[in-house]
């Protein structure tokens, strides 16, 4: 074969091999929402199983019946309370995880000495990198016991206080916050320097500067940064896992002892149960993993949604 | 008075010129400044310290198991054979993740134009990159363990982090070829070479380190990951662990972490000392593991610093 032939041959070949590669991308996102979907439903429509209603409504999840009062292993899926106990912890996280990664990133960005960024950046490198059940065992070992001891006169000195969504949420925070603090960071250093340099010129002082024009000019990537960070804390598995340990909503729910009482949420039943699981009671498990799924969706869309809005990029 | 800066000139009351409500407002503004400035401080350094503290304490508290001959050993205390899972898993994956995500890397980087397709394929790799890992590792169960037969395996798991953590690799290698200067490129066209032969010789080539760097990122995210684990790679070892068998049921440091302070605290042969004793160890060579990663990634990052700059 001539030369050049062959060269355009062996250009086509690779080219083909490397848009197989990216469409392997596409093969896999799409597999993931098609095999999870067409399990999720099971449960609704077997022999068995639960009205969608009462699956959203109720809070007593048993879905292989061991827990059955009448002892004829009945199950009931009532997923209210795990999805309850993931929302709550997740919102929790975020409250307390939006001011601190904002306020941190704009330190980073707009203030911070140079030696003091060529310390903190790369303390937040190797702090996301952080394993996740890492930071759980911590939160068994040290966290638990000082709420413990913290909670006591809430809950009566209860032995298994201390677990729970207090716990789940701290450790979340820790789970989260470099997240939302890399992502805020880098929204805010898409920011023009002429921008700042606008705003001083005009007579402000550097925090007029940071309120009044970089944080609303950063406005939407900031947004997905608290969105993404949200995404990561509603997934988080078994950092949080390991400190919630519960069975069922606590008895008393509106009140400040059930934050440090054993309680469950989504992903802590799927990483306890899931395996050991088959048949409806296995369904049961896939209709969670949707529900995540779904919900893990609505956060990257509302990010895509917001990223496109924003100005700089 | 003339060492006084401009600012103090102007606050200062003293100054006839200036009205008393202007005063009043720079005062208010000062001090606002003064106020936001010391609390960002503030808020910085306690997130500072919180990561500082968690990191020393894990190594302080593991220090000790750490030098311990046991820990190194096959017994019921000791992470030989979770030590090679690791490694043989975080192999494995990569054998999978490199050629695979560096060629869609490729495609997106070199071939694609910026159209609909490259659209699609981001937005793909932006919702991938959102599904939580437990969920991948049930996707993981149903599709290689049990619908391809590959059952709780080594294969299974190291597929299904192949997933999880090709949007990562993704995202790192098109950035690694997308610093590489279009000069270059054009030059080499531009002698008649064709594209891929412009990718072989030239583009690859000077993004290596780059590419290195997103090679050792991703290994510190598979070495770390449990959840993807759970149900594809099981929590438990066979005898022959110390195969290359890829059908074999294994765990790694993370997941056998999980499972010494999770759902098989007590089963373990081991009294509650001691299994903390051996927890506090795994995670503090993980936490070493995870910063020797770090340190590499970092001196490799100089090296295209230096390469891009003499360039």
């Amino acid at each position: 074969m001539h030369y050049s032939q062959r060269a355009r041959l062996s250009d086509q070949i690779a080219r083909i091999i490397f848009f197989l590669c990216a469409i392997f991308l596409i093969v896999v996102i799409v597999a993931v929402i098609a095999f999870i979907s067409s399990k999720a439903f099971n449960v609704f429509f077997e022999h068995g199983g639960t009205p969608l209603k009462t699956f959203f409504t109720i809070d007593n999840w048993d879905p292989t019946g061991e827990n059955d009062p009448s002892g004829n292993a009945v199950p009931t899926f009532g997923a209210f309370g795990l999805i309850l106990g993931s929302v709550v912890t997740t919102l929790g996280a975020m409250i307390i995880v939006t001011p601190l990664s904002l306020g941190t990133a704009v330190f980073f960005t707009e203030m911070a000495p140079k030696w003091l960024v060529s310390f903190l950046k790369p303390l937040l490198e190797i702090f996301t990198g952080v394993p996740s059940v890492v930071i759980g065992v911590l939160g068994l070992t040290v966290l638990v016991p000082f709420l413990t001891r913290l909670a006591a006169p809430l809950t009566g000195n209860l032995p298994t206080a201390g677990y729970g969504w207090g716990a789940a949420i701290l450790v979340l925070i820790i789970m989260v916050l470099p997240t939302t603090l890399s992502i805020a960071i880098d929204a805010l250093h898409a920011v023009p320097g002429s921008v700042r340099e606008a705003s001083l010129a005009l007579g402000s002082t550097r925090w007029q500067m940071m309120r009044k024009a970089i944080i609303p000019a950063a406005a939407s990537g900031l947004g997905t940064a608290v969105v993404l960070g949200m995404a990561r804390a509603i997934g988080e598995t078994l950092a949080v896992a390991l400190v919630l340990q519960g069975n069922s909503l606590p008895q008393k729910l509106f009140s400040l002892a059930a934050l440090f009482q054993p309680n469950v949420n989504i992903t802590m039943v799927i990483a306890r149960d899931f395996g050991e699981t088959s048949g409806i009671a296995q369904d049961a498990y896939w209709t969670l993993a949707f529900v995540l799924l779904v919900i893990s969706f609505i956060f990257i869309c509302i990010s895509r949604y917001l990223a496109s809005r924003s100005v700089y990029k | 008075m003339s060492t006084q800066s401009a600012s103090q000139l102007l606050i200062s009351p003293s100054m006839d010129e200036q009205p008393e409500s202007q005063s009043r407002l720079m005062r208010r503004l000062h001090r606002g400044n003064a106020i936001a400035t010391s609390v960002l401080w503030l808020i910085t350094m306690l997130v500072a310290a919180v990561f500082i503290a968690i990191i020393l304490n894990l190594i302080w508290t593991g220090l000790p198991t750490l030098f311990s001959v046991n820990f190194y050993g096959t017994g019921p205390s000791g992470i030989a054979p979770e030590l090679f899972n690791t490694f043989y898993i975080l192999i494995l994956t990569e054998i999978f993740l490199f050629p695979i995500s560096l060629g869609a890397a490729i495609y997106l980087a070199e071939y694609a134009h910026q159209g609909r397709l490259t659209t699609i394929i981001h937005f793909a790799a932006e919702t991938l990159a959102g599904v939580p890992s437990l969920v991948l590792g049930m996707f993981g169960f149903l599709v290689f363990s049990s619908d391809a037969h590959l059952s709780i395996s080594r294969i299974a798991g190291a597929l299904t982090l192949l997933c999880l953590n090709f949007p990562l690799a993704l995202r790192l290698f098109e950035d690694a070829l997308n610093r590489v200067p279009l000069d270059l490129r054009e030059g080499s066209l531009a002698l008649g070479a064709t594209r891929w032969r412009t990718i072989r010789t030239i583009v690859l080539p000077s993004a290596l380190p780059g590419l290195i760097t997103g090679l050792i990122l991703t290994a510190g995210k598979i070495i770390g990951e449990a959840a993807a684990l759970l149900f594809t790679m099981g929590l438990f070892n066979p005898a022959n662990v110390f195969t290359l068998d890829p059908t074999l049921a294994s765990d790694t440091l993370t997941t056998r972490l999980y499972y010494i302070k999770g759902v098989g605290a007590g089963a373990t042969g081991l009294n509650s000392v001691q299994e903390t004793a051996l927890a506090a160890g795994i995670s503090a060579i993980l936490i070493v593991l995870l910063l020797l990663i770090n340190l590499a990634a970092r001196v490799i990052g100089r090296l295209v610093q230096r390469k891009l700059t003499a360039a």
